[in-house]
Formats: C-alpha cells, structure tokens, sequence
C-alpha cells in the first residue's frame, strides 16, 4: 500500500514534468519558426480544463486539454484553423505522447479564446490499438 | 487556552489538506498507463520544427506536387506513370508533412524529370 502511494506520487511528478516539456518544446519550436520567419503566425501552447465529453481512459482527472493559441493581428478563418489542427492530429508521435501524458483534447483558438475549434484525441487514436 | 484551540484546529486543518491531496493523487489521478507502453511512446521524439512548418505551409507544396506528378501527365511513358502514381500515393498520405512534401518533390524531379 505504501510502496503504491510512493509510486502514485512520483509518477504524478513525472507526468506532470513530461507534459510540462512537451508544451515547452512545442513553444520553442513555434518562436523559433516565427523568429526566423518560416511561419508568420505565432503560436502558443497552454494546458487548459479540455472538455469532460472527449475524455478517455488516460484522461488527466483535471487538466486534459492541449491548447494552441494562435498570435496572428487578425482572425484566421476556419480552413486556417482547420489546416492547424489536422497537422497536429495527423502527427501519430504527438497524438500518441498526448493521450499518454492525459491529454484528451486539442484546442486551436484566437488570441482571446474568441473563436477557435477543439478536437477529442480518442477519434483518431484507437486507445485498444496501442 | 484560545491559543491552544486556535493551534489545534490549524492542525486538524492541516490533516485534512494532507488527506485530501494523497486522496487526490492516489485515487483521482488518471489510471496508471503501462509503463513499458508509456515509454514506449515517449522515447519517439516529436519534429515540433516540421510540425509548425507543416501548419502553414504544407498546402501550397501538396497543391503543387499533386498537379506536377499526377500520373495522367506521362500517359505516354508507362514507367513513369507507374512511379508517378506511387509518388502520388505518398503525397496524398502525407499532405501535411512539409518534410516528406519536399523529399517527395526531390524524387519527382529526379525520377520523372520534371521542374517543380
């Protein structure tokens, strides 16, 4: 029992570290691309509440959701946001390391959460299938 | 004597903050995932650069190369329609990858001698 409680606890660290990591790393990657000016929109990763409906048996109990903000001066239309999110979902290493980390949905939304569109991790990744 | 009682219910308060974050981590956190599986996942590495590029620029590349290799442009030439259409295959399956895009744009201009 103790020994259970023990691994219960450093594994939540640990998660809560890789998931951490996970958004840094998209960030990095998205400055730098703005930075140089291979894009010309910034983007910007966040862990949000996720919606309770797309949640799955890996979901993260509070903070499920994958949210990309999107920096751009203007609203983007629907097929841009569209176009971003299905990179995204289409990334199998991606999809694959969310769901494993507890995410459960993906959110692209405009800079003041205004407009945007969610997607549930569990449509494009059979949880049976791993 | 109030501050003993003071003392003693800060200490209750204490005890159950205590409880109530192991009964969060222990029972409300998620299912434990198994750990071979888990790092299974987590030892393949992410292309964040590809992927940002993707977002954006994917499209134009694929709107490109799906016109350049479409294999009734070789009609005449069956070897070439033939790699064409695998070429094809794979630019449809990678319509949001700007890597593979550009290593597939790479082998239409070398295979089928085309300038995209």
């Amino acid at each position: 029992m103790f020994g259970n409680i023990i691994n219960s606890i450093r594994g939540w660290f640990s998660d809560m570290s890789e998931r951490s990591k996970l958004v840094n790393s998209f960030n990095i990657a998205a400055r730098d691309a703005y930075v140089s000016g291979i894009v010309t929109t910034y983007l910007k990763a966040s862990i949000s509440r996720g919606d309770s409906s797309y949640r799955h048996q890996h979901s993260h109990w509070l903070n499920s959701g994958f949210r990309v903000a999107i920096f751009n001066g203007r609203s983007l239309t629907k097929n841009e946001l569209v176009q971003i999110g299905a990179t995204l979902m289409t990334d199998q290493a991606l999809v694959r390391k969310m769901v494993v980390l507890g995410f459960d949905t993906l959110e692209v939304f405009g800079e003041h959460d205004e407009y945007g569109l969610k997607w549930p991790l569990k449509d494009v990744l059979l949880l049976g299938g791993f | 004597m109030i501050n003993k009682f003071i003392d003693a219910i800060w200490m209750l308060v204490a005890i159950l903050e205590f409880l109530i974050i192991i009964y969060l981590i222990v029972f409300k956190s998620r299912k434990g995932v198994d750990s071979k599986l888990k790092k299974d996942v987590m030892e393949n590495d992410v292309d964040f650069n590809n992927l940002i590029n993707s977002a954006f620029n994917s499209d134009k590349i694929w709107d490109q190369l799906r016109k350049k290799c479409h294999p009734d442009r070789f009609g005449g030439d069956e070897k070439k329609t033939k790699i064409a259409g695998e070429i094809q295959a794979e630019i449809n399956k990678n319509k949001n990858n700007v890597k593979v895009l550009q290593e597939l744009k790479l082998r239409a201009e070398n295979e089928l001698g085309i300038k995209i």
